[in-house]
């Protein structure tokens, strides 16, 4: 056999043999790394709406998406949003719950970001971040608290804590929560998407 | 194939040709991931996964790849298995994926594995390339876990997640940023030099 032919046999089988084989492990792992990216998605939002039994997704965007949390009965207990914000490094996932009137935010949660470890990846811990930011007036703009306090009590009901040294990570988060907010709010009055027709019915 | 051949193939890569101290092969992940223990391991046994059966393979196909299309073809057969283990692990051991994040497609450009193909599975039998790779995987993973054990303990007091250090010890971020790797591997391949010369010096 002619070598140029022989090298195109080869290849050409190498790739049909490998293409064949990937295809084949897609098809069966595909519903579970699905299901595993649901699961965690479903398990924040019922963190972030609490007493969420179900919930369903509404709008859906390049990196932001609208949940509702349902009760038992389907009743709706509020919005979890989705959504990215520029952080220090790279996109910051982040999740945050609201209720159904838009004016209060539950609790947040990041669920994907990689910030710099010991400074703006506190944004993902409890003590010195998540816990300023729950139940928070949203009526207006969300504002920065500087210097941080110790206490999530001492602060104004539309104020949220800073990370000492870590300012770009939480200004990030609170600037995304707030243009985010916003567009919901621009999204549910044009009628984008249907919350009430399908808590009527 | 005499036992003492396959015991040198197998030995080889632990010291005198350890991927990491010695050949400075496969820095980008052992730089990168090598931030925590569990890291370390996961990252240590993707690799091996992939270079055993890339090893296998390759050596196997050695007589039928005409040698002009050798390098495209073991990418070919290594960037399948890669993704063997990518898909596996984002399906069964989600939170272990999302830590590695892109290092586990990146082991593609593995010199390691690129490197064993070329000088060692594509000239040698199945068996001792088996050997070879099995050998050389061993070497990465001691080296990884060494340096995610002083990493870990250093860069934030524990050792597999656990609290090892007290209250007392304030953690040295530096050690899990990207400087504390380079000095890590730094003081590792001093150490291994250091060793070498007095096995040497002994002799």
């Amino acid at each position: 056999m002619r070598l140029s032919s022989r090298m195109i046999i080869v290849l050409t089988s190498i790739g049909l043999i490998s293409g064949g084989l990937l295809v084949s492990v897609n098809s069966l792992t595909k519903e579970r790394i699905g299901l595993n990216k649901q699961l965690e998605i479903e398990e924040a939002i019922t963190q972030v709406v609490p007493g969420t039994k179900t919930s369903q997704k509404l709008y859906e965007e390049k990196d932001f998406a609208i949940y509702a949390g349902k009760s038992d009965d389907g009743r709706s207990l509020g919005f979890a949003i989705q959504t990215a914000a520029g952080g220090f490094q790279d996109k910051i996932i982040l999740l945050f719950g609201s209720n159904p009137s838009l004016t209060k935010i539950n609790s947040l949660r990041i669920l994907d970001q990689k910030e710099t470890p010991g400074l703006g990846a506190k944004i993902t811990n409890y003590d010195s971040f998540l816990k300023f930011w729950e139940n928070k007036d949203c009526t207006g703009a969300l504002r920065l608290h500087k210097p941080p306090l110790s206490s999530p009590d001492q602060l104004a009901p539309s104020e949220v804590n800073t990370i000492t040294g870590a300012t770009v990570s939480s200004e990030a988060v609170l600037n995304c929560v707030n243009s985010s907010l916003e567009k919901v709010r621009k999204l549910k009055s044009e009628g984008k998407f249907g919350f009430e027709e399908k808590n009527a019915r | 194939m005499p036992a003492k051949s396959f015991e040198q193939d197998f030995n080889k890569g632990l010291w005198t040709e350890n991927p990491v101290s010695r050949q400075l092969l496969g820095m980008c992940s052992t730089l990168a991931i090598t931030n925590a223990i569990m890291n370390g391991v996961a990252m240590g046994l993707a690799v091996s996964f992939v270079l055993v059966f890339s090893s296998l393979l390759i050596s196997l196909l050695r007589k039928l790849i005409p040698n002009q299309v050798r390098i495209a073809s073991y990418i070919v057969v290594i960037a399948t298995f890669v993704t063997l283990a990518d898909r596996f692990l984002a399906a069964y051991f989600p939170s272990m994926s999302k830590n590695l994040g892109p290092y586990v497609p990146l082991i593609v450009v593995n010199c390691i594995i690129l490197g064993r193909a070329e000088a060692f599975a594509s000239k040698n039998t199945v068996s001792t390339s088996v050997v070879d790779a099995l050998g050389m995987s061993l070497g990465y993973i001691l080296a990884l876990l060494i340096l995610s054990s002083i990493r870990e303990i250093l860069g934030s007091g524990t050792l597999l997640g656990y609290k090892v250090l007290g209250t007392w010890f304030e953690p040295w971020i530096i050690m899990i940023l990207p400087p504390g790797a380079f000095i890590a591997l730094g003081l590792l391949i001093a150490a291994a030099n250091l060793i070498e010369r007095k096995i040497k010096l002994g002799r």
